[in-house]
């Protein structure tokens, strides 16, 4: 059977493919780094917690605060990437959501009792043991939903996978046969620990410069996970490298170009992050890192492209252009931004009124 | 026709999307008149100097954070989830076409999010006019999330004039889009007020309990009338077509139609009773049951509405089963619906795969609204006693007068005979 006889059809898009595309990237960007600082702050928070008990208790207490917010954050962040991806790449993505419709329906539901345990976990101020508990459940809920979504992006990329519908219609497909797989989500877990790692030594970092005390081995300990779990990380990113089929990147087609590039300076920006890290510049770091996280972002975008080539390019997408909403929205967005400053700074103020 | 389908047996014909919509719905307009009702609280607490009503907007605060924040946002999460996977053509096209709406919506639930945060968090550390204007910018990003998704289901009821320019704004401003919009305001305002009496008769002072109820029964029956009057308008605007199969054609409506006849009396009845003083032991359930009427409410309008979309998914423009209108003739003339589809395997009819193909029918243009032994259409409910000529014959007058609420048959007579035979080897089992 023609594999590319099963794509859909798309359908046309509103604007030019190229803002749809910065879009995406841009706002996958921010779902990442909110959903990193989620799981990692998590995570950190729960082997800590176990090590070091009632020792760690401005630490949980800190996370176990910020946690529903964070997923609150992560929820809304998600949401325009998820959008975008859907414009662009609906066709794969519709698909591959449906050939594994029952582990897709299950992310609504691990999110949704995620959320709450992660309330509850909140009133117990993370330091009760069934408040770990709540924790734990729900750090396992998000490991499985990291599982199921790079599931998905796996199968949404390689419709050679997709003719088994045949033989399981129930929604229960999970990809195969796809060696970068264990690699790629090995390479997002390790960066949600340490970006994860990094939120926790800003957030000490800024409760220091308040003048706030016993902040430094917090600050220490944040940085030391940022920096081994990213040491990790290299390992599993080249790793990740090895795997991807030798002739998948086209180094000759400017896709292939970029994303070659994107790596190769993604590497030193993430070295230069870890050392800022390490010699207690924990603002800088935090925006290497940031802009490691960027590139990786643009890259992971790029070879999405490559994987699809043999099906796709973003030229084929009909268009009927009307972009009177999309300037619409970018003013909104704009303005949301404005707003957002001026509503964190009174908060800000506001606390320093308590204080 | 594009893609593939997911096979729910029982839980198909809309049970999913039925399951996770209607707590939606409830809570998501909860989270718009909600909105209002504390920023107003707040201020009536303020004027009347009263630190017991500014506790219970604290409280009330903290109730609707997570409520609304865990509950209304991953519910509406998960409604996305579930369309996209019973109707992804659907939802392909809502998306391509809407996708800078559905942007728009996604920075105001942003800032809902935010400033709800800031709200529930600065009572007592900032000004008062200052955390009242936070409150105002919650209320007002949650109203506009509301006018902006009303846009878009509205649309999906009467594209108006969209099915012929493609336009955004057509599609979006839609026939019935101002109307739906003061009937969804005045549903939010009712059903902030049920929750504003739940949490109301959990206040352990009589006589603040007693003020704090009535005051929530206000917000039943004050916006009750414009409700109606906006219900009526929303009718009015039907086109005459789809107002006969909403309210005399369509099988079934009349329970639903019934259920929001009877919740609209309930609800002024309820708020009647509510301002009549009581014990907590009294007030309390039956606050918890005014908000079962006001669940009941929101679900049965939303039945009405979505059952009478039927047959399409997108009214004139695309059937249940995502067949486009305009595509309908050309399937038979091009072999069928197993050669057009593009998720079919047996692409044509022998005699070894005749029942093979004809469930392969089924799933592709019967699934979408029928469950297999499910609560919602049962397939097997519906063929029931049915030999295979009747079976034929209701499937023959499918889209035509007799059964105007299903799409037209768009296969060739050899899968109409395949169909029927799956159905009655269902029958068999």
């Amino acid at each position: 059977m023609d594999i590319a006889s099963f794509v859909p059809v798309a359908d046309a898009i509103p604007v030019h493919w190229f803002w749809l595309q910065s879009l995406l990237t841009a706002t996958t960007f921010l779902h990442l780094v909110a959903m990193n600082v989620l799981l990692g702050s998590g995570i950190i928070a729960l082997v800590i917690m176990f090590r070091r008990g009632e020792a760690a208790r401005p630490l949980s207490c800190a996370v176990a605060e910020s946690l529903p917010y964070s997923m609150a954050l992560t929820v809304n962040l998600g949401v325009a990437p998820l959008l975008f991806v859907q414009v662009l790449y609906g066709q794969f993505f519709y698909t591959s959501s449906v050939l594994m419709a029952k582990l897709w329906f299950v992310v609504f539901a691990l999110l949704l009792i995620a959320y709450s345990l992660l309330y509850l976990h909140k009133v117990g101020m993370g330091t009760s043991r069934t408040s770990l508990t709540f924790l734990t459940i729900a750090v396992l809920m998000l490991l499985v939903i990291s599982f199921i979504f790079a599931n998905n992006i796996s199968l949404m990329q390689l419709p050679e996978n997709w003719l088994r519908y045949f033989d399981q219609r129930a929604g229960w497909l999970i990809t195969k046969g796809d060696p970068v797989f264990l690699p790629r989500l090995f390479h997002f877990l390790a960066s949600a620990v340490a970006m994860g790692g990094l939120a926790i030594a800003v957030y000490f970092e800024f409760r220091r410069r308040r003048g706030d005390g016993d902040t430094d081995q917090w600050i220490r300990l944040g940085s030391t996970w940022f920096a081994l779990t990213t040491g990790i990380n290299f390992g599993i990113g080249f790793w990740f490298l090895g795997r991807i089929p030798s002739n998948l990147i086209d180094l000759s087609h400017p896709v292939g170009q970029l994303y070659a590039a994107l790596i190769l300076v993604s590497i030193p920006v993430a070295i230069v992050s870890v050392i800022r890290a390490m010699s207690g510049k924990i603002y800088p770091a935090a925006g290497w890192a940031l802009t490691a996280v960027l590139l990786m972002t643009i890259a992971r975008d790029c070879l999405r492209l490559e994987y699809l080539k043999p099906y796709f390019s973003l030229d084929i997408l009909p268009q009927r252009a009307q972009y009177l909403p999309m300037v619409l929205f970018l003013l909104l967005f704009v303005g949301a931004l404005y707003l957002t400053v001026w509503m964190i700074k009174l908060l800000h103020t506001s606390q320093e009124v308590q204080s | 026709m594009n893609y593939p389908v997911w096979e729910l047996s029982f839980a198909g014909g809309g049970l999913l999307i039925a399951m996770v919509a209607v707590i939606h719905v409830f809570i998501s307009h909860f989270s718009v008149g909600g909105g209002l009702f504390l920023v107003l609280t707040e201020i009536k607490a303020n004027r009347e100097k009263s630190p017991a009503i500014m506790a219970y907007v604290k409280a009330h605060t903290r109730f609707f954070v997570i409520l609304t924040m865990v509950f209304g946002a991953l519910t509406g999460v998960g409604i996305w989830f579930t369309i996209s996977l019973l109707n992804p053509a659907a939802v392909s096209v809502l998306v391509h076409n809407f996708v800078f709406a559905w942007a728009i919506e996604w920075v105001l639930f942003f800032i809902e999010i935010l400033s709800l945060i800031i709200y529930y968090h600065t009572f007592d550390r900032l000004d008062p006019k200052i955390h009242q204007l936070i409150g105002w910018i919650y209320f007002i990003s949650a109203w506009l999330s509301l006018v902006v998704i009303n846009g878009i289901i509205g649309f999906m009821l009467t594209p108006g004039a969209w099915l012929v320019t493609g336009n955004f704004w057509d599609g979006l401003l839609n026939p019935v889009f101002w109307p739906s919009m003061f009937f969804r305001t005045f549903l939010a305002l009712i059903i902030a007020g049920l929750f504003g009496m739940v949490t109301a008769t959990f206040q352990k002072d009589r006589e603040i309990r007693q003020t704090l109820v009535r005051y929530g029964a206000h917000w039943l029956l004050c916006p009750f009338g414009l409700l109606l009057a906006s219900a009526w308008w929303y009718r009015a605007t039907l086109p005459p077509a789809l107002e006969e199969m909403v309210f005399s054609r369509m099988p079934g409506m009349a329970t639903f139609l019934l259920g929001f006849a009877v919740c609209s009396a309930l609800i002024v009845l309820g708020g009647l009773v509510m301002a009549i003083r009581m014990p907590a032991r009294l007030s309390r359930p039956l606050a918890l049951v005014m908000l079962l009427v006001g669940l009941t409410y929101i679900g049965s309008f939303e039945f009405i509405r979505e059952k009478g979309r039927k047959p399409f998914v997108i009214h004139g423009y695309m059937y249940a089963n995502s067949i486009l209108t305009e595509d309908l003739p050309s399937v038979k003339q091009n072999g069928g619906v197993l050669q057009i589809a593009k998720w079919s395997l047996n692409k044509t009819i022998t005699d070894e795969n005749r029942l093979e193909a004809g469930a392969e029918i089924f799933t592709l243009l019967c699934l979408s609204c029928h469950s297999v032994g499910g609560p919602f259409n049962n397939i097997l409910k519906v063929t029931d006693g049915l030999r295979p000529m009747g079976m034929k014959a209701i499937i023959t007058t499918m889209g035509s007068d007799l059964r105007p609420y299903m799409p037209p048959f768009a296969g060739t007579n050899l899968e109409k005979g395949a169909l029927v035979e799956y159905l009655t080897s269902l029958q068999q089992k």
